[in-house]
């Protein structure tokens, strides 16, 4: 896992030093946990705010020229966007345990996304009082300390509030665009 | 002379101790039978690569309990993943290997199938192999969030017992029975207006050649003269091999060219291989089965004894000793085929002793469907549903499908249910795991019920044992209530949320 741990740091700043986001480092000194999560979430959120715009609300809200559903394959619809974000975390799951990852919500359509530990909680108070910051923080699960970050899931597209506010399953119905909606949670295991 | 006598009885006894160990710690770190060492009988169909101990137990000698653990849960999803997968799996080890379940894998360790599904424990071994409480939904489904009391209106005074064998839920395969389905489905008929199966409508409905065209085919067919016999070729010529070219040299001389060639290589009882060579999705489902399952790739093959030697430290045995070793002390391996002598479930008995291959269910040279998809199961299966099939209104639609009296696709056939068809591309395929749609039977619902009947009516008929006992003769007397409050939940929405 050590090395896994490592060839992903490296990973990581590969990427940052290909996108120019950082300052030059050089390998050996590697990253803090901080900087190698917010880097994850800089890719997480990126993919997820393309997709959710460019695929699912410009295709099922403004052309209207295919749904998108819970049930995609019964309906043959577009996976929606917070499945999507699940899969690759799940995906992510079968293939390391050097970091994990998950969206949640307070107000959650699916029971399974709410929060599970005290930190969850606490950081998904946060980023919803304390618009457009990030929390960090670190808790023991299952005998094993984790560096955990929360970072603010934003209501990117009208596609979002719109299908939150209108599921019979949504614990909450006044969403708007740019709200907060819930927070991608970022886990590392800490040596 | 008393004291010798004593120290002649240590030592025999010390001997005997040791060569009693040795004898079995041989057959466990080296060779030879181990039926002696099992710690229980096998779960289910199990039974029939019990003696393959490698099959599942693969970790090293002297391993650590939690790699033993990881090992031996590895080898159960390379056998399942295709039917997980398949299944949408309500609860994959995906989902819980995020650190933020940990707090679940104290109740149940949903990451590791033996938290459920533990071996060699038939006396506490539930249906679907469960070797938990059959409440066990209680262990996370109870509290905080996932409470479904709380969730679900209706479910406030349902019992845990019930959310697994009422034909509600299933832990892992929920196809036909989650929410939006119910309600999707909630309002169909019992039956359909035009109740057919569609792929096997495709199947059926395939045009049969002209008599021109079977007498140039019959003019072309390859087999040696000693082997011919115009009753053969008049029945090959009807069947879908004729139709796409395949000849007699085709199964009995697979690599011969020319007359010559087919003369010289001709073989009289070709092969299973020959069939698998070309049908490979049957022969693929057909070892996910348990007609034929000791074909399936992943049943460990006998211990070689070099290997097994070297494990336990000898690094380069004597040629004589692993020479003898295989000689004499080789692992036993199971059968290649099964037989009806082994099978667990009640079987004529004028079938006992036949091997289950391609031909025991397919004759080679006819294409003769009813045998195929009825007469072949009923040579064997003597149970109550089987020997009820030919009085039901399922066989009563089939019969009028054979007369001409029913459409394409309209009977219903042993075949129809247990080795359901799918059209893909054009093509039919005969899915050969007849058992893919059982364990539990809901997974029949989808994959046939519904191409005739509601799927209320489906449910409610497959958690009747006694209509499944009598082959769906008449009406569920048992009602599910599941769509009912899936229906209501919809129509007079509270302020419970979902999951």
């Amino acid at each position: 896992m050590y090395n896994n741990f490592g060839k992903l740091k490296a990973a990581v700043l590969g990427g940052a030093l290909a996108l120019g986001a950082m300052q030059p480092a050089t390998a050996e000194e590697g990253l803090d946990y901080q900087t190698v999560s917010d880097l994850l979430h800089l890719v997480m959120s990126s993919d997820r705010t393309v997709y959710t715009r460019m695929i699912v609300n410009r295709l099922a809200v403004q052309e209207k020229v295919i749904t998108a559903s819970e049930h995609f394959e019964d309906d043959k619809a577009l996976v929606l966007p917070a499945q999507m974000f699940r899969f690759g975390s799940e995906m992510v799951a079968e293939e390391t345990d050097a970091f994990s990852y998950s969206l949640l919500s307070l107000w959650p359509i699916n029971k399974q996304n709410a929060p599970t530990t005290p930190l969850e909680i606490e950081g998904l108070e946060y980023i919803a009082e304390n618009i457009g910051e990030n929390f960090y923080g670190t808790e023991e699960l299952g005998g094993q300390e984790y560096f955990t970050a929360v970072y603010p899931d934003i209501a990117v597209a009208e596609a979002c509030s719109k299908c939150h506010n209108e599921h019979k399953d949504s614990p909450r119905t006044d969403f708007e665009g740019g709200d907060v909606m819930g927070g991608v949670v970022i886990r590392i295991p800490m040596d | 002379m008393k004291l010798n006598r004593t120290y002649l009885f240590w030592a025999l006894w010390a001997f005997l101790t040791v060569f009693v160990a040795a004898i079995g710690a041989r057959a466990l770190y080296v060779s030879g039978d181990r039926t002696a060492f099992l710690p229980g009988d096998t779960t289910g169909v199990h039974h029939q690569f019990e003696v393959a101990c490698e099959t599942c137990h693969t970790s090293p000698d002297f391993s650590d309990t939690s790699k033993i653990t990881k090992d031996l849960n590895k080898t159960c999803v390379t056998c399942h993943k295709d039917e997980l997968k398949a299944s949408n799996d309500s609860h994959p080890i995906k989902k819980f290997k995020n650190p933020r379940m940990a707090a679940y894998w104290e109740k149940i360790d949903a990451r590791f199938c033996t938290s459920c599904h533990l071996e060699h424990q038939p006396e506490d071994t539930l249906p679907g192999m469960v070797t938990l409480a059959a409440d066990f939904c209680v262990a996370c489904h109870s509290e905080g969030d996932q409470d479904v009391r709380k969730n679900r209106e209706s479910h406030a005074d349902l019992g845990y017992e019930t959310c697994a064998s009422s034909g509600c839920h299933n832990f892992h395969d929920n196809r036909a029975l989650y929410e939006d389905f119910l309600v999707k489905h909630g309002n169909e008929d019992w039956l359909h207006p035009e109740p057919k199966v569609a792929a096997a409508a495709l199947a059926r409905d395939r045009p049969r050649g002209g008599e021109d065209e079977i007498s140039m085919y019959l003019a072309s067919l390859d087999a040696i003269e000693s082997a011919r016999d115009a009753d053969i070729e008049h029945e090959w010529a009807a069947t879908v091999h004729a139709a796409n070219e395949v000849g007699c040299a085709s199964c009995h001389a697979v690599d011969a060219d020319t007359p010559e060639e087919i003369e010289e290589q001709w073989v009289a009882t070709p092969s299973e291989a020959v069939c698998s060579d070309c049908h490979r999705a049957a022969a693929k489902t057909f070892a996910l089965g348990r007609h034929g399952m000791r074909r399936h790739p992943e049943i460990a093959k006998p211990r070689k004894a070099k290997s097994a030697l070297k494990a336990i430290g000898i690094k380069n045995p004597p040629e004589s000793l692993v020479s003898a070793i295989e000689t004499y002390l080789v692992d036993p391996a199971p059968p290649e085929m099964m037989s009806t002598a082994e099978a667990r479930v009640s079987l004529r008995p004028d079938a006992i002793g036949q091997d289950l291959t391609c031909t025991t269910c397919h004759n080679p040279h006819s294409e003769d469907v009813n045998f195929t998809a009825v007469e072949a199961c009923l040579t064997c299966h003597n149970d109550d549903h089987s020997l009820a099939y030919k009085s039901s209104p399922h066989f009563a639609l089939w019969s009028a499908e054979l007369a001409g009296d029913g459409p394409a696709g309209s009977g219903v056939t042993c075949a129809t249910c247990h080795m359901p068809q799918t059209e893909k591309g054009g093509k039919v395929l005969t899915n050969h795991n007849q058992n893919d749609t059982l364990r539990p039977n809901e997974k029949m619902i989808r994959a046939t019920c519904m191409s005739c009947h509601g799927l209320g009516f489906a449910i409610d008929a497959l958690a009747d044992p006694a209509l499944v006992a009598n082959n769906f003769s008449g009406q569920p007397m048992r009602h599910i209530e599941s769509i009912d409050w899936a229906l209501k939940r919809v129509e007079q929405p509270a302020t419970d949320a979902n999951q």
